[in-house]
């Protein structure tokens, strides 16, 4: 066990750089200067803004300093040498657009997305699950195919356009005001508040949010639990339990539960690296201010170094919840082996 | 060993008696017989036309004209088949094409003149989502199919041979996850001309790492198995083993996978219209309906038809998908 | 102007005191006509601004932010647009050869931290925009034609330009003054003159080793970084805090320097807090439920989703013109539109006044020109081309376009290869308005023959095309300012190379001649009638076809008083709440 995580750990290092590397060659490679942009990101006024192309050689002067400050003169692979280097003494650099160390713009934003992202996978599971061991335990009732239906129906429906729809009827304006229309704190928000308070107004501000997110997965998560139960209820080991005399409450519950688990833990490795990026556009419904919305802003605006630091996070994220639950499953389903073809 | 014929038939049998199944199995050849007969259907071009004494048939000669085998007659071309005084005209049911704009006429509600109502450049919402199946379905079926042809093969590849094989397919698998896809997305759609095929592949070369998973690790669980050293101490040749033992068994996930990804890319393409990247900007789909919909809240029918339309084919598609892994397991016999 | 009458008065004493008995029945009858300080005003962004950088940051959130923190030597009077004294005492003189300004700066003027603003912050100022290091090249550029700025004495400030503009006067007065003491704490740019400034180049070694380069870019390098957001300047509101993606406060110095001074605009809302919601929708929701104070409404929400009695209750609804335009851009030096009919025949097939009424939903006008449709240089004699496909195939006919081989494409002979008349319209996402003209105008085509493809491009792509001349139609805007037009920029054939605004590639030697003349011209008159020839130019030869010009509508709690609109923008400066109705009572901490 111990040898194949060493080796999988250090297998992780040149996966990170490969995947960085690919990355790196796709943004730097998508058209678009970020000089221009940045140097004028309207194309002028038609006003008596002195842009003569007299003048265009003295802006593409200044432009070329420009480049020359943030290394993009160089060739693709100095570029890529240099940036993983710093990356080496965690050096993010600075944001093209006002200039500020990557790293705090980062870590300004990090919190809240995390908190967005946790709580809808937590919302997730704690609905799912029981859902789905309820459909199992009742396959092909009523209740089992009105709560699949609803959550099909929840699985269709785009989260943009639930989204907006819930802001409309639900934040005020002509309806229902129970929930406020955006945002992460309320208008009158002062840091002096007590802690209860804050944390009331914070959660109350991420609920819709957090419902939107997560209505998504539930019917993916709670079909998986169901058929991964159903699959475990006709094994010949749950038979035997029933003969030795053990309450089904007790085969359910207890034994065709825990090995029900399993392969939801595979599901684990995809969920993780979501933390990230998987929220952009509740973040732009909502006006959250977290990461995804941040490196969305980042890819339109082709701010290299926002780019590359959040897809390096993400994607460290994404290898190593991938470990996990590859090791996790090891661990619990003794017949999956590693090693070739001996068993 | 049962005969293949007997298999599927036993296989059909038990999904005949999954009635939801059956349900979604309607549906969903329904929706494609209306994505095959899309332009049969809407269109503004008659079927036939007595005009000025000559018989035509107007559909069936451009279409044969598109194809090149015939040439259009000039005095068919660049006309309005609905403005012109025909002695006689017979039209498609919808008599709009979906990208036909009147700005005489945007926003209008549903009516006997646009069934489902109009967009806001007077597009007929009822054309565009019998056309938006076209798109829509053949974005999920191209696209998975794609993800699947990869996926299963380096999955069984990975869990079949194990080793330093399963090594490296597994570190690719990583790969592929730990590429943000969405932001390559974006970028992709920004570097080439916006087409409905780049965006299949794309999504397809992005999803196929799911099923491969899955795939490996049914493929890792079942060739220790007594029955597999059992064929291969026969001498049964590998490939033999791979498809016609492994791969029935380890169906049964990739299938949910599959039919999942279907609903999940006709999902994907709603989102990506809704950011206006990958599909060209003068094609109407269900996701495009949906996103003009979203800023425009009272006009109920530009969101409540193509909705419909998404949940149908995702929900039929679903529930053929589970019908079938009912079906094909063994151990349900 | 009064001060004569009242002189004159002084002479006759009863003529005096009828005045005085005329002046005071004018006299506002109850206090509430009498501005309050007080209340916040809470208003919506769609986006965190760039940074608050007076001089590096770029985008238009952040000017109309700094734009209440720091002030410039003259502004524009709003409504008569002419300039007047803001920190300066007066308008500069100015030499008779038109190239000095000696601007002498008021006494009483202080910074938001107390500190005297005196020719010394002016200066300085002057010298960090010509500083080539600091990331402001946009702006530089502005003032490429000052050449020369030195200090008279600690309150007159003599700037020289290098060649006649009837804009000098304009461009030079409207420097942000920045307090040297604070963005300059090392003092390294004393010792730098602008001439020196000028002169530098980055990217020579030797200008970046000279001991000027290396003070300069000192200064530069900390400017650059350390300032984006923690603005100080003199003007009315103290900039109070910045939570990312959230919302940004000013609050109302109370302290200011111009308190009670004549002439300058009196501050009266206490804070003034911007609020982000990417997402309109929910702006328009926060709204409702009073959590904005004001908005700006687009025009299906103006019309389907705030009517009623509810809405009209609480807020008003104004509906004014910006300065702006949209356009359709053919690429006058490609085949396809280098021929005028083609682009008068295009413009035929446009049919504008439709796309005003379901587009626009009204709220726009149909527009011939390049100038603003209030300002005298507009000629109001242009006809409108009307929609016209009969015209446009006629012209097309002329032009060499015809079907020759029955495929249902227009094609012509261009140098010895037949052509099918095919191109592509671009236009950029995120503009809903754009893309359905390009929809509309590429279904207009079709009928009559042009095979017209649309491609939606995101921001930074569709740049780079433009500036590259690497289009054949281009959908865009050009906003404006309210003074003065400029169109050198825009329609010189010099400003086609080099990625300048000349985007279509137009070249005529009259219009040339036009435009280089006007920027001599000191007569306003003369200028007038100088565009009104170039106008005419335009009209017939249609390198643009000219679309229509859009009406904002904004949305403001009735509880504010003073809301005027202006040929530019309303002035949320001027805006105040009677004691009874103000809503909000603490600043924020």
């Amino acid at each position: 066990m111990l040898p194949y995580l060493l080796q999988r750990l250090l297998l992780l290092l040149p996966t990170l750089i490969g995947v960085t590397c690919i990355s790196f060659a796709i943004t730097h490679l998508a058209p678009g200067d970020p000089a221009e942009l940045r140097a004028g990101g309207g194309l002028g006024g038609a006003g008596a803004e002195g842009l003569s192309s007299k003048n265009r050689g003295d802006l593409d002067r200044a432009l070329a300093a420009w480049r020359a400050q943030y290394g993009l003169d160089q060739s693709l692979p100095a570029q890529y040498w240099r940036w993983l280097r710093n990356l080496g003494t965690l050096e993010f650099g600075n944001s093209f657009k006002d200039n500020q160390p990557v790293w705090r713009k980062i870590a300004e934003r990090l919190p809240i997305t995390i908190q967005l992202n946790a709580v809808s996978i937590v919302m997730i599971y704690l609905v799912a699950i029981p859902l789905g061991v309820y459909s199992a335990t009742h396959p092909y009732s009523v209740s089992d195919q009105a709560t699949t239906f609803t959550a099909f129906l929840l699985f269709a429906l785009p989260s943009f356009w639930i989204g907006t729809l819930a802001i409309v009827f639900l934040c005020g304006g002509d309806f229902l005001d129970l929930f406020p229309p955006g945002g992460m704190t309320s208008v009158g928000y002062s840091s002096t508040w007590p802690f209860w308070q804050r944390l009331w107004d914070r959660a109350w501000h991420l609920c819709l949010p957090v419902l939107v997110m997560s209505y998504g997965g539930f019917a993916g998560l709670s079909r998986f639990m169901r058929s991964s139960m159903l699959e475990n209820i006709r094994q010949d080991y749950v038979q035997t339990a029933r003969a030795k005399g053990l309450s089904e409450h007790l085969v359910i519950y207890k034994h065709v539960l825990r090995n029900s688990l399993i392969p939801i833990v595979t599901i684990m490795a995809s969920i993780l690296p979501g933390l990230i990026s998987g929220s952009v556009i509740i973040e732009t419904i909502f006006s959250i201010p977290g990461v995804g919305l941040l490196a969305y802003e980042a890819v339109l605006a082709r701010d290299y170094p926002i780019i590359m630091a959040v897809f390096t996070i993400s994607s460290l994220l994404t290898l190593v919840s991938i470990l996990i639950s590859d090791t996790l499953l090891t661990l619990v389903d003794p017949r999956i082996t590693f090693s070739g073809r001996s068993a | 060993m049962p005969s293949s014929a007997s298999y599927w038939r036993r296989v059909w049998r038990h999904f005949k008696r999954n009635t939801l199944a059956v349900i979604g199995l309607w549906i969903a050849l329904a929706l494609i017989l209306v994505a095959l007969l899309a332009d049969v259907l809407a269109n503004d071009t008659p079927y036939y036309m007595v005009y000025q004494g000559t018989r035509y048939f107007p559909l069936l000669q451009s279409g044969l004209d598109s194809l090149g085998l015939v040439t259009l007659p000039p005095e068919l071309r660049h006309v309005d088949f609905t403005q012109l005084p025909a002695e006689r005209a017979i039209f498609p049911p919808v008599p709009y094409r979906p990208n036909r704009i009147n700005l005489l006429v945007p926003f209008a509600e549903p009516s006997a003149v646009h069934w489902l109502g109009t967009d806001k450049l007077g597009r007929d919402v009822m054309a565009g989502v019998i056309h938006g199946a076209r798109i829509s379905l053949s974005i999920g079926f191209v696209a998975v199919g794609i993800a699947v042809g990869i996926g299963l093969t380096l999955g069984a590849l990975a869990g079949y041979f194990g080793g330093w094989v399963d090594l490296g397919i597994s570190r690719l698998f990583e790969l592929m996850l730990a590429i943000p896809t969405f932001f390559l997305l974006i970028t992709i759609a920004a570097t080439l001309r916006p087409n409905i095929f780049y965006t299949m592949i794309v999504i397809g070369f992005t999803s196929w790492v799911g099923i491969a998973r899955f795939a490996r690790n049914e493929f890792l669980k079942v060739r220790n198995l007594d029955y597999v050293t059992a064929a291969v101490a026969l001498g049964t040749p590998t490939w033999r083993i791979v498809v016609r033992h492994i791969l029935p068994n380890a169906l049964a996930p990739v299938l949910v996978s599959v039919v999942l990804g279907i609903a999940s890319a006709i999902l994907t393409e709603s989102g990506l219209s809704f950011l206006g990247i990958g599909v060209p900007a003068d094609l109407v789909t269900w996701g495009s309906l949906l996103n003009e919909a979203r800023s425009n809240s009272f006009a109920w029918w530009l969101a409540v038809f193509p909705g419909a339309a998404i949940f149908l084919a995702v929900v039929a598609y679903y529930l053929v998908g589970e019908g079938l892994r009912d079906a094909l397991d063994p151990r349900l016999q | 102007m009064r001060v004569e009458t009242l002189a004159q008065a002084g002479r006759k004493p009863w003529l005096a005191l009828g005045l005085l008995l005329l002046c005071v029945s004018f006299l506002p009858a109850h206090a509430a006509e009498v501005p309050v300080t007080g209340d916040w005003l809470v208003s919506h962004m769609l986006s965190d601004p760039e940074q608050l950088n007076p001089l590096t940051s770029n985008d238009g959130g952040s000017a109309s932010i700094l734009n209440y923190i720091f002030e410039n030597l003259l502004d524009h009077h709003p409504q008569t647009l002419e300039l007047r004294p803001q920190l300066a005492t007066a308008r500069p003189q100015i030499s008779d050869d038109k190239l000095t300004y000696t601007f002498t700066l008021r006494r009483d003027a202080h910074f938001q931290d107390g500190k005297p603003l005196t020719g010394q912050d002016v200066l300085f100022s002057v010298k960090a925009i010509k500083n080539p290091w600091v990331n402001a090249p946009f702006l530089r550029v502005y003032y490429q034609s000052l050449v020369q700025a030195e200090l008279v004495d600690d309150y007159t400030l003599r700037l020289v330009a290098k060649e006649p503009y009837f804009l000098n006067e304009t461009v030079l007065s409207q420097v942000p003054v920045l307090p040297r003491h604070y963005y300059d704490p090392d003092g390294s740019m004393d010792s730098l003159s602008v001439t020196e400034l000028a002169a530098l180049r980055p990217g020579d070694a030797a200008a970046e080793a000279s001991p000027q380069g290396t003070q300069a870019r000192k200064f530069a390098e900390q400017f650059n970084t350390n300032f984006s957001r923690n603005p100080m300047g003199s003007g009315p509101y103290k900039f109070h805090s910045w939570q990312t993606g959230q919302a940004v406060v000013l609050q109302r110095d109370p302290h200011y320097w111009g308190i009670g001074k004549e002439g300058i605009d009196q501050p009266y809302i206490d804070q003034r807090t911007m609020r982000v919601f990417n997402n309109p929708d929910a702006a328009l929701v926060a709204l409702k439920a009073g959590e904005l104070d004001t908005m700006p409404l687009m025009p299906i929400q103006h019309l389907k989703q705030t009517s009623g009695a509810r809405f009209d209750k609480q807020f008003a609804k104004h509906q004014f013109f910006t300065p702006s335009y949209s356009y359709i851009g053919w690429n006058n030096a490609h085949p396809l539109f280098s021929d005028m009919r083609v682009r008068q025949a295009m413009t035929y097939l446009t049919n504008r006044q439709q796309m005003v009424k379901t587009l626009l939903f009204e709220l726009g006008e149909v527009v011939n020109g390049p100038i603003y449709l209030f300002r005298p240089e507009y000629d109001k004699t242009l006809v409108p081309y009307p929609y016209d496909p009969q015209k446009a195939l006629q012209l097309l006919g002329e032009a060499g376009w015809k079907d020759t081989d029955g495929d249902g494409i227009l094609d012509k002979m261009i140098d010895g290869q037949k052509v099918p008349f095919r191109f592509e319209i671009k236009f950029n996402s995120g503009n809903e308005i754009r893309k359905s003209v390009a929809l509309t105008l590429q279904d207009e085509l079709k009928k009559h023959g042009v095979d017209a493809n649309v491609r939606q491009l995101d921001w930074t792509i569709y740049l780079d095309d433009v500036r590259n001349h690497k289009f054949e139609a281009v959908i865009l805007g050009w906003g404006m300012p309210a003074i003065e037009p400029d169109e050198y920029q825009v329609w010189h054939s010099s400003q086609a190379e080099n990625k300048g605004s000349n985007h279509v590639s137009y070249k005529n030697t009259r219009a040339d001649a036009l435009l280089e003349e006007y920027r001599r011209t000191f007569d306003a008159q003369k200028r007038v009638e100088l565009y009104r020839e170039f106008q005419q130019i335009l009209h017939q030869e249609q390198p643009y076809t000219f679309l229509f010009i859009q009406k904002a509508i904004l949305a403001v709690d009735r509880r504010f008083q003073n809301v005027k609109l202006y040929p530019q923008r309303p002035r949320p400066l001027e805006w105040w709440v009677p004691k009874a109705q103000q809503r909000y009572h603490e600043v924020s901490q």
